[in-house]
This record gives C-alpha cells, structure tokens and sequence, in this order.
C-alpha cells in the first residue's frame, strides 16, 4: 500500500500511510482506538475508496471497488464478530463466495471439497451441521477456511481473538501459522500485547491516522510499541486544576455482571472526576449502563451519599440522582427530529406537565433557554431540531438533558468523541466547572490525553477487568496503556502465554443470532 | 435421539407436525360433516389449494431473503382481468400465448417491486404496501367497472379448471393441481441445487454478511421480486380460469392467504429458513380449514380472514418457542457423545 489517505468529514482518518505486506509474513497492526486500522481495512477490502494513494499487489497496482472483487484478487478479512449465515451449514458457508463452480450445486463435491479443507487445518468439525449453534472459535474457523477456499493471498484478521479463549487462541493460532507456511501475507491486529509479540514477525504501529513505526519483531519491545501508540502530548488539553475533594457520593464494591465484567470496586467522591480508562472491549461502558441501571448489575454494592441502593432502572437511577450521558449521540442519545427544548425536557416531563398532562412549552423553552446560555450552545432557537447541530453542539444539549435532571452523579460516556477542537475544549471546561460545583463525575474515555488532563483519579479496565486505579501523580499515558494493555505496571516480561491467560468471559450462547 | 438429530432437521420435525395437523383436521371435520370424505372435498380444496400454492411458492423466495410481498393479491387479479379482457376481445389467442402474457405481466410488476426494494432501498413493507394499492387502482381504472364473462371466454379456458389429468375412482387430479405440484418440485429443486437458491437463505439469513462475503445481494433480491411477480401473475391466470367471471376486486385480500401460508409452512418472516414444500403444506391447511369451516359452521366470509390473522400469530408463535427449543436440543445432542467416545482426543472445535 503506497500514501493512503482517507478523511471522513473532519477527521484524517489515515494521512500518506504506506505499508509493505510480504508472502508467508505475519504483520501486526497497532494502534489505539482510532488510530486507523479499521478504515485501513475497509480500503484493502473495497469497501472505502481510498481519497489518494494505491494499492500494489505483487507490484501491479490494484483497484478495489467491492468486496467482491477484492476477493477476487485474494484479499480477505476475518473479523471479531463472524460474519457466518446461521442458517446454512459449515461447507456452505465456506463456499458462499465461489463463482467458478457454476450454477448448479452439486452437495456431494461441496461437502468433499469442505472436509478437504477443514482436514487440512487440522480441524474436525462436522461440514452438515447448521452454522447457528457453533462457538465463536468454530464459527471464526469456518472463516478461516472460507478464506482458504478462496485461495486468499492476503488475510487480514481484525481482533480475531477478541471473544475467545485462552485455548481456542492457541488453536487460532496454530491455523494461522499454517497459512503462514503456505504463503499467505497476514494482516494481524490485536489489542492483546502478548499476542502481538508471540506470532507477529513483524511490528507496525499507528496513531492518529499515520504510520509511526514499523520494525522486525525482534527489535521492537512491548514498552516502545506503546510509547509509539500513545505519544500525544497533554498539553493541548485543557487542564484542570486539582480541585477540592468532598465528601464520598458513591462507594462500588464487587459490581459484576455475568458475561460483561466482575469485580469492580472504586469510590467518587463529590467534586471529583474519576476516569475511566481502556481499550474497546475493555467494558467501561458495561460500568456505566449498571450504575444507570440499563443493564442491572447481579453482584456487586453500590453505596449512594450513604445509603445503599440497588439500581433497577433508569427510571429508578434518575430518581437517586445518578445520570448517564451515551456515547451514542444518535441512537440512545437524542432524538434528533424533536426541538432542542423538548430533548432537554425529556427525562424530566413530569415536571413541565399541566394537571391534565399536557406540556408546559414556555416553561420547557425557559429551562432549555437557560442551559443554551449557560453551555454556549450554538443554536439560534431551543426550539431548533436537534439533528441540525453540529456533533459538539448535540453533545452540550445531551449534558443539558441530564444536567436538567439535577443529578449528584454523573456518568460520562466518550463526551468527546467526534466533535472538533473548540467544543471539545467547552465540553472539558463544562465537565471542570460541574465538578466544581459538588457533582460526582465518571468519565469514560478512549482519548487517554483526556482522561489525564480531566480527572483526578484513573481507573483502568482490561476486558471486563479492573486493572488497577492510577493517582494523578501515578497516571502517565505509560502506565495507563500498560495497564489497558493486560501487563502490571514494571512488570517488564511478557512472558504470559495465551494458554495462561483465560478469557474470564467466554462467549455466551445468547449472544449468537436468535430468530424470533 | 442421536441418530434423529444428524438426519432430521428441527425444520423437518415442523412440516412432519404440518401434514399431522392436516390429517387431525381433515378426521375432525370428518366427524362433524356428513358427507365430508367425498371426492367433491378432495377436488374443491386441492383446485382452491393449487392457485393459492403457486402464488405462495414466489411468496416463499423473497420471504426468505427477508423481505415480503404484499401486492401479490393485486398482481393475481391485475393479470386475471387483464389477459380475460384480452382473450374475450380474441378469442382465437393460444393457450400458450395467454399463459406468457399473463407471467410477463407478472413478472413486469415484480420487477418494479423489486428495484424499488433492493436499488432503491425503501423498506419491501412499504414499497409493496404501495403498490398492493396502485396495482389495484390501475386496474380499477383500466376496467371502467367492467367485468369478464364466463361466456366471453374460449371454451378450453373454461374447461381447464374442471380438465382432468387422470383420476383415481372419483378423485380427480385436475390439470390446475399438476401444475402447481410442478412448480413446487421445481422451486423447491432450485432451492436446493441452485446457487442462485442458496443466495436467497444466505441473503436472509444474514444480510450485512452476504454483502460482506461479497455476494451480488441487491440481483438476487430483484429476481426474487421478480420471480414471485411472475408466478402470481400465473396464478393470476389459473385464477381467470378457475372463476372465469373477473371483476375489479378479484383475489382481493388474497395477499393475507399467501402470506399465511407461507408462514404457517415454517418459512421464517425474518428469512434465512424455510422450504416450498413447507408453504405447501401451509396452503394445503389453510385451504382446508377456510373449505371445512365454512361448511362446519356456515360461518361468513368474514369469520374467514380471522381465523387466517389467529393461524399467522400460532405459527409465528411456535416458530419463537418450539422451533428454537428443538435447534438448542440438536446443539446439544451434537455436543454429548464427542466428549464421551473421545475424551482424549484434541479439543474438537465444536459446541
């Protein structure tokens, strides 16, 4: 691949990169969330055109229009979730992209020719069976072979071990090194460091949409590779002073759920931030939707300005004074179609109703006119639709929403994520002022400059896990990425190998695709 | 059990339990209903049975890839006035010539459907909710409130609802039920053995998949329409030739017979699962519950549409509950004796 550039709207999502795949090498791919990988993927995939730049294969230069045809020229992707037809079974999912066998099935061949494949992997897995019902591992193997069928040239594996467990990676891993004897350029990202260092030959890292290093395995250390991903500085951000601590709002102890995460214990106190640092699939959002009782934690205590609580509901989170602010501005956040004002309303409608239950508009459009004024928000009217804001302007009429509900905690989850500079800078001003005022704050993060400049105490997950909570004067993008990354801090061999290493979370069944 | 499991398909044990209920239906009304095992029964629901079965085997394939077609009914009657209307005016025009003009007309208006669905990308609800109504009116307005005739018809279109292919003592095999059995073998031929058929399961079945697998989704989609345009407007025909007697309204609501049938015959609604013999089976039991209850308790015709609306919720009902029950039994019993015969054997990768 030679200088691939792509942008989406505001973002570079990857700036002049220029990568090197070779026959029989496994390359990993590094970066935090964000840095690149996916789009990257998406453009050797065909399903991004790439804005400049090309791809070369075997030196001729290769236009990718569909997956189709990326396939065509042996291109293949594997991703964490497996993309199979639960209702076909394994040999037909293993040749559901074949064209040259002509129109006519003939089961019998399809069946041979599935077994073939599969005998060569090493794997047994019964080529009759529905695809519904088999494990992840199965299922992501039946990829595997899918890719084999196509005679794959390049594979690319996206978190392939995302979902499994310690003995299906080493059974993954056996596969891929079979490829690897066969010839096939592999494309390998992970999040899991000692992944990384135990198959890869070599190591390229990303951030921010740019390539920062690529070297052979053997002159790359785990401590570099992540001095590579993080590298942002701190100083852009808006930093906040080390405010007064108040009195304890929340104590959690032991909070799990099944198949989501376990064992996590933190205190807030008012007038604090506490961030929330990890990696996707780290569950610090599992965290939040428990605390707002979206998903309901089944162990754990929750203990609330002195009084424990078992939170049910949002409806009963609201009442306790806990608010949660999504991620997910369009789907769970706001509804775009309705007036600023009427969003802002919301949670709060019974306060702005009539006795016979009809809304109070002027009362909704002054407390919506008061928060516009308060946050800065961009808008001519509060009774302007929501959808026509820009990303930061929405998010500051998400925090109104809540910051309406007058809550003591507040939960934020990626309250920058998506929007440009100046808002960002607003929204941390907000969230430094809020806590100046006596609000518990968690604030949930991937951009981990963010997270040091924000919050006074970092709390880190790794895959459902709590890894350790950080100080401000112990947090340094160091320390945290190490921790995210699943190694103790100045712990420096990364000797743990997958089979020591269990998933404590394997997939559960009710994950898989259920018709209704 | 072991042995079930790896030759029968929780989708097998449906349509087995299908032909039960037909049996157990046809004995019920057969103790209620003086004179009900005649062969007038038997030829009265197997030539109601076979229109309605052609329509629902294009029904079945663009169910199974998630979509649906609700102006199938509009398409039927649409073909039936319009190749009456021109047969009447000519009545010197083949059988042949009659029966393709009748499966392009069809097939014309699935066409449309279908682009609107899988190149438009408008929701099939709304897009064939739609033209369910423009068809209609289109025709309601073509007719100027006329109506075909029996009389206006050649007499070997007349003729060929009662033609016989051979028959067994007094039951008749009418030559309208050989040709819905063909095209039932046919499709469900296709189904099986053509790539194009396991297209539509896969599309179904998983559609952001099928896209990312690379397979032509959006063609495969509009043949479906177009094919099931098709075969109403084939059923549209049998249609003209079973009542000769054509007006605007005719197959009028036939859209919730064909959707039920195809549901109540284990197609799933969300896709991916499903065969033509099973809308078969479906059809075969609606025809005789709508047939026999009108004969049992002289109920209306309007008694009718609700039993199909209770039939459509049963059977998507059991499809949510017993279907998934029986898959998660098969998991199950495919995961048992691997671990016991080979305990030391590498871990097979298998549920």
């Amino acid at each position: 691949m030679r200088r691939i550039s792509k942008r989406f709207d505001a973002t570079q999502a990857l700036d002049d990169v220029s990568l090197a795949l070779y026959p029989g090498e496994i390359h990993a791919l590094l970066g935090e969330n964000g840095a690149g990988k996916s789009t990257l993927i998406k453009i050797m995939t065909g399903i991004h055109q790439p804005d400049q730049g090309e791809i070369l294969l075997d030196g001729q230069p290769l236009r990718v229009g569909s997956t189709a045809e990326a396939q065509a020229r042996g291109i293949a992707a594997i991703y964490q979730e497996p993309m199979i037809f639960p209702d076909l079974n394994v040999a037909e999912n293993i040749f559901i992209s074949h064209r040259q066998n002509g129109p006519l099935l003939r089961w019998g061949k399809l069946y041979r020719d599935a077994e073939d494949i599969l005998a060569r992997l090493g794997v047994r897995l019964d080529v009759r069976m529905p695809a519904r019902g088999l494990t992840l591992a199965a299922q992501q193997t039946v990829e595997i072979a899918k890719a084999i069928s196509l005679q794959v040239r390049v594979l690319i594996m996206d978190e392939p071990t995302a979902s499994l467990s310690a003995h299906e990676v080493a059974q993954l891993f056996k596969l891929v090194k079979t490829l690897r004897q066969e010839g096939v350029a592999i494309l390998f990202i992970s999040h899991r460091m000692e992944e990384v260092f135990e198959i890869a030959d070599r190591v390229t890292v990303f951030r921010d949409g740019r390539l920062v290093s690529t070297a052979p395995r053997a002159e790359v250390t785990p401590e570099r590779a992540i001095r590579d991903m993080v590298g942002r500085t701190v100083e852009d951000f808006f930093a906040r002073g080390a405010a007064e601590r108040g009195e304890l709002l929340l104590s959690v102890r032991g909070l799990g759920r099944a198949n989501a995460f376990a064992n996590v214990s933190f205190d807030v106190y008012h007038g604090e931030v506490l961030g929330f640092a990890g990696l996707i699939g780290a569950r610090r959002t599992d965290v939040g939707l428990a605390l707002f009782g979206v998903e309901p934690a089944d162990t754990g205590e929750v203990v609330l300005d002195g009084q424990p609580v078992h939170i049910r509901s949002p409806e009963h989170a609201l009442k306790l004074g806990i608010a949660y602010v999504t991620e997910d501005r369009r789907q769970l956040g706001l509804t775009m179609p309705m007036s600023i004002a009427a969003n802002i309303s919301l949670p709060m409608l019974r306060e702005y109703l009539t006795r016979l239950g009809l809304v109070r508009r002027g009362h909704e459009a002054a407390a919506a006119e008061r928060y516009r004024q308060r946050l800065a928000i961009r808008a001519p009217s509060v009774q302007l639709e929501a959808g026509k804001l820009s990303g930061g302007n929405q998010q500051k009429v998400m925090l109104s929403k809540w910051l309406n509900a007058r809550p003591r905690l507040l939960i934020l989850d990626e309250p920058t994520r998506g929007i440009d500079v100046g808002a960002k800078a607003e929204v941390h001003h907000i969230i430094g002022e809020l806590a100046a005022q006596g609000l518990g704050i968690i604030l949930i993060s991937s951009d981990l400059p963010e997270v040091l400049a924000m919050s006074d105490r970092v709390l880190v997950m790794r895959e459902g896990r709590q890894m350790g909570i950080f100080s401000r004067a112990e947090a340094t993008q160091e320390t945290i990425m190490t921790a995210a990354m699943g190694q103790a801090p100045g712990d420096g061999g990364w000797g743990l190998g997958a089979g020591e290493h269990p998933n404590p979370y394997p997939p559960s069944p009710s994950r898989q695709q259920e018709h209704l | 059990m072991r042995w079930m499991t790896r030759h029968v398909r929780p989708e097998q044990i449906r349509e087995l339990s299908l032909v039960l209920l037909i049996v157990m239906a046809v004995l019920f009304f057969g103790s209620q209903i003086e004179g009900y095992y005649s062969a007038r029964t038997f030829n009265r629901i197997s030539t109601g049975a076979a229109i309605l079965a052609v329509v629902a085997v294009g029904q079945t394939l663009v169910v199974l890839t998630r979509n649906i077609d609700l102006s199938v009914g509009s398409i039927v009657g649409f073909t039936a006035y319009f190749v009456g209307t021109q047969i009447a005016r000519n009545n010197e025009m083949t059988p042949l010539l009659a029966v393709l003009m009748a499966i392009g007309l069809g097939a014309a208006m699935g066409l449309i459907n279908g682009l609107l669905v899988s190149y438009g990308k408008v929701p099939a609800i709304i897009v064939t909710l739609g033209t369910l109504a423009i068809y209609r009116t289109i025709l309601v307005d073509y007719s100027g409130a006329k109506t075909v005739t029996t009389d206006s018809l050649p007499a070997w279109l007349v003729n060929l609802s009662s033609a016989n292919l051979f028959k067994i003592g007094q039951i008749e095999i009418r030559v309208v039920v050989a040709i819905a059995v063909a095209i039932v073998i046919l499709f469900q031929l296709v189904l099986a053995y053509l790539r194009f058929g396991r297209r539509l399961y896969a599309i179904g079945s998983n559609p952001e998949a099928a896209r990312i697998a690379g397979l032509p989704a959006q063609r495969t989609v509009l043949i479906a329409y177009i094919l099931c345009g098709a075969l109403a407007g084939l059923g549209g025909f049998l249609f003209l030739a079973r009542f000769g007697t054509i007006t605007v309204v005719a197959a009028q609501g036939m859209e919730l017979e064909v959707v039920a049938a195809v549901v109540v015959g284990g197609v799933n609604i969300f896709g991916g699962l499903g065969t033509v013999v099973g809308a078969l089976l479906g059809t075969i039991l609606i025809n005789t519950l709508e047939q026999s209850l009108v004969r049992w308790l002289a109920i209306s015709e309007f008694w009718r549409d609700a039993v199909l609306g209770m039939l459509i919720l049963l059977a998507v009902a059991t499809d949510a509950v017993i279907i998934n029950r029986l898959r998660r039994l098969w998991v199950r019993s495919e995961l048992q004796p691997r671990a016991e015969s080979e305990p030391m054997q590498e871990q097979p990768q298998r549920v």
